[in-house]
């Protein structure tokens, strides 16, 4: 167990260290992205850019310069950004980690329902109205671009109807940490929550359907039947554990790669200033420092979500624990 | 000597349709009524922008927030109109003594004034606080404040700074002393720009960072975090001491939330859910606001270009023929529709703006040359294509990737290929485009950009964006993107400054031939001068707006 466990931590550093690398090397091959004169400013005099150059070890030879960031950003802790400068990367991204956390949390558990409600309905009807509603409601759902549904729905809840009864309770963009009033930062949250759902809920509710239909024609579900069982039994106690597999290792990919960032369309559109935020303004501006830490990070959860995502198929299929 | 620039570098793309009407910022008066003091200001931004260090930060969006938290010895009239562009004494009594041939300034500074920290203003605090440029490597101490003696040591040991013999305090009578290396009229304006506030002595000498500094202004800054908001409060130890220079604002609380989209500020603003964005309205909801909400918009007057600058070291552009051919060529009256229609910008050939001092209304690309712009001379063109041999050759437009810049850069694009070259278009990211064109190694032929003054001076456009000191090969830093370095008109330029300092008019005039004679040469296209709009929320009064630091935000008042 413990070997797994390191061998999965080893795994991770190395990824880490490729994707740092990488990240590094592109932005000093972006042509007008030379640090120093953008720190120094515009028009800055070509004195005061030799002065910003040195001041910021940006003289240096590239590899020095990668250990340097390296070391500040994993063991001095004091990384500052290239465009905020005196912002402290790493409380930066941890002070944005609950906003994106809350969002993306939130989103999973009404994906995860409405995507299973969903599945399992258009499974047992299947071929009939019930499934063919669904199944075209979650079609739209996974066609409708995140950002797209996100203005309509403030163009709704903001704009057209803001004065109507039906959403004068929705307070204006942003995020309101749950510990300064609970009231607000759920009232604040719901929107971007369906959102970010919906589109899940549609994918997720395609997939399990498929994923049960298919488990139908395997052996263990005939035997399922030919022992007795009801109908009701054999689909959630034997076809949806089995073909839920799927949608738990997808779940936690999503849901990894949504906490590292990826969820930014969402944050940006309801003014949600979370990782993925950070990780676009930082690229917009070429701040390296930043991109480094929000790409570190990101990566991070994707991995760590990939060995959740391990550990809980062990506790959903005994036959994977044999293996 | 005084180049830089670009404090107003806001790229912003002001589209409005047609012929849309939309109020004119009247400017209410001015009314001192007590009951107009209190309430919050809120302000929106898409993303925050760098330092809360007035010595360091150089952008529009905290320039007209550091005018009210910070002072310098002199500063803009916190008016309405073009009287803004004066400059009065601010936190020194009266206007400078002037002696030793224009090249000494003797300031008596204002008693009794505090920091918001408490502590008391000393001459002590002037000369660190200029020093301080140095230290902290402004980005404008190698332009601005290099004419100042000891300024030449300072830029090379930064961290040793004195300006010994330059910047010179004396105690016993209240006084600071300021010594040049040769005389400059514009000197006055440069030490009334936010990178020359005076600042506490003790300041740490490298980049505050986000962390706020004291100042002497009405308001100091409370708390900032770059992703999320910037407060800015009352300072408790503010006395008004000139109503031109430091008034004391209205609201007592101002607001800065940065994130979301335009979209979204547009639709805070009219929910009374915010009073002020900074980015541009979106331009699919400008025309629907002239119509819905006419009496939120303001429309103001820039001293502003938005221009092609026209690389003169590679082809097509090194040639004369060329250059001029385009300017015959390009019909400024679509550029203005591109941009929003006549009642946002208006068609330009000079290089100076219409409202900048020296401005003289000459044009000579035009079908019908006189004052104006008319018509495009395509016939003229077609010939001087012909006669410069570059017909045919491949052209790349680049420009950044607003809706505005694309379609100008479209715009020139469909020109070239009239004119028979072979055009194509590149639109790069506008945080990168701005460092992009200036670099010689990226070969940019012909590119969109614009340019805001830092201070009325015409040496603040054409020596700053076409003397030889502007560009350097190979560096993200050579704002003369087209690169033109003619000796002649360089050293006339050199004559203007120290002219004004002793004949202002006589100087104006000379600029205003050195406009003419650059244009003959046609480094750029001068396409139009932009006006600027802002959505305020209905509850905003005293809307008032300057050319240097657009919408004095302590003037407005929300009750």
């Amino acid at each position: 167990m413990i070997a797994a466990i390191l061998k999965r931590l080893l795994r991770m550093v190395v990824v880490m260290f490729g994707i740092s690398v990488i990240t590094f090397l592109i932005f000093f091959a972006t042509p007008a992205s030379d640090p120093a004169a953008r720190i120094a400013g515009r028009n800055a005099a070509q004195e005061t850019i030799e002065a910003v150059r040195k001041d910021f070890g940006l003289d240096r030879p590239l590899y020095v310069q990668y250990g340097l960031m390296m070391e500040k950003l994993f063991i001095t802790r004091d990384l500052t950004s290239f465009a905020n400068r005196g912002q402290q990367i790493v409380p930066t991204v941890m002070a944005a980690a609950p906003a994106t956390l809350s969002l993306v949390s939130g989103a999973a558990i009404l994906w995860m329902l409405g995507g299973i409600l969903t599945g399992i309905t258009a499974a047992a009807f299947r071929g009939r109205w019930p499934d063919k509603i669904l199944m075209g409601i979650s079609m739209m759902a996974v066609a409708m671009p995140v950002f797209w549904v996100g203005e309509m729905v403030n163009l709704v809840t903001q704009n057209r109807l803001h004065d109507t009864w039906a959403f004068s309770w929705v307070p204006a963009l942003g995020y309101t940490p749950f510990s300064q009033d609970p009231g607000l930062w759920f009232r604040s949250m719901v929107f971007p929550w369906l959102t970010l759902a919906f589109l899940y809920i549609g994918l997720y509710g395609r997939m399990l359907r498929t994923g049960i239909i298919e488990t139908y024609q395997e052996d263990f579900i005939r035997t399922a039947r030919a022992k007795g069982l009801t109908g009701r039994k054999v689909l959630l106690k034997h076809a949806t554990r089995s073909a839920i597999i799927p949608i738990v290792i997808m779940f936690g990919m999503d849901f990894g790669v949504l906490v590292g960032g990826a969820a930014v369309l969402t944050e940006v559109v309801f003014g949600i200033n979370g990782v993925g935020r950070l990780t676009y303004q930082a690229l917009k501006v070429l701040d390296l420092p930043m991109i480094m830490a929000t790409v570190l990070y990101a990566s991070f959860f994707v991995v760590v979500a990939n060995a959740v995502v391990d550990l809980l198929c062990l506790l959903i299929d005994p036959r994977m624990r044999r293996a | 000597m005084s180049e830089s620039l670009s404090l107003m570098s806001r790229m912003r793309g002001r589209i409005l349709c047609g012929t849309a009407a939309l109020a004119l910022g009247a400017a209410m008066p001015a009314f001192a009524d007590e009951s107009h003091y209190g309430g919050t200001l809120k302000l929106l931004g898409v993303s925050s922008e760098g330092t809360l260090d007035p010595m360091i930060n150089y952008t529009a969006r905290y320039w007209p927030l550091f005018i009210w938290t910070h002072d310098g010895l002199m500063a803009f009239k916190k008016v309405n109109g073009p009287e803004s562009a004066e400059v009065v004494p601010d936190l020194a009594e009266d206007m400078p003594v002037l002696s030793n041939d224009g090249k000494t300034y003797t300031f008596k500074l204002r008693q009794g004034i505090k920091f918001s920290n408490g502590k008391d203003l000393t001459v002590e605090d002037v000369v660190a606080s200029f020093q301080r440029i140095f230290k902290v490597s402004s980005p404008t101490s190698g332009s601005f404040y290099n004419g100042i003696v000891g300024a030449d040591k300072c830029l090379a040991e930064a961290a040793t700074c004195t300006l010994e013999g330059g910047v010179i305090g004396d105690a016993a009578t209240n006084t600071i002393t300021i010594n040049l290396v040769a005389p400059d009229a514009e000197f006055l304006y440069k030490i009334a720009v936010p990178h020359a506030s005076i600042v506490p002595a003790d300041t740490i000498t490298k980049d505050a960072g986000n962390e706020p500094i004291p100042g002497t202004g009405t308001y100091a800054f409370e708390s900032y975090d770059p992703n999320a908001s910037l407060i800015m409060v009352r300072n408790p130890h503010f006395q008004e001491w000139s109503k031109e220079a430091q008034p004391k604002g209205y609201v007592d609380r101002i607001e800065y939330t940065f994130g979301g989209t335009e979209e979204a500020a547009v639709n805070a603003i009219l929910n009374g859910q915010a009073d002020f964005m900074y980015e541009p309205v979106p331009t699919d909801r400008l025309a629907e606001l002239s119509v819905s909400h006419p009496d939120q918009l303001r429309v103001s007057p820039l001293v502003a270009w938005w221009y092609a600058p026209l690389n003169v070291n590679i082809a097509p552009f090194n040639s004369l023929e060329a250059r001029q051919a385009i300017n015959y060529a390009v019909d400024r009256d679509a550029l203005v529709s591109i941009f929003g229609g006549p009642a946002l910008a208006t068609p330009v050939c000079t290089i100076l703006p219409p409202d900048m001092p020296g401005h003289v209304d000459r044009c000579d690309y035009t079908a019908d040359p006189g004052e104006f712009w008319s018509a495009p001379d395509m016939d003229k063109a077609l010939e001087l294509v012909e006669a410069s041999g570059t017909k045919g050759q491949k052209v790349t437009v680049v420009t950044d990737d607003s809706v505005t810049s694309r379609g100008v850069g479209t715009y020139l694009q469909t020109v070239l290929t009239d004119l028979g070259y072979d055009a194509t278009v590149q639109s790069i990211s506008g945080d990168i485009q701005f460092t992009y064109i200036q670099n010689t190694n990226n070969n940019v032929q012909i590119s969109v950009t614009q340019w805001y003054q830092d201070y009325p001076a015409p040496s603040n456009f054409l020596n700053v964006l076409f003397g030889c000191d502007s560009f350097t090969p190979g560096s993200d830093s050579s704002v003369n993107m087209s690169g033109i370095c003619d000796k002649g008109l360089d050293d006339r330029m050199k004559a203007a400054m120290a002219l004004g300092s002793t004949d202002q008019e006589a100087a104006l005039r000379e600029w205003g031939d050195i406009d003419y004679d650059f244009m003959k040469l046609a480094p750029a296209i001068p396409m139009f001068t932009p006006k600027d709009v802002d959505l305020i929320s209905a509850r905003v009064g005293n809307y008032e707006f300057t050319s240097q630091f657009h919408w004095l935000v302590g003037t407005a008042w929300v009750q």
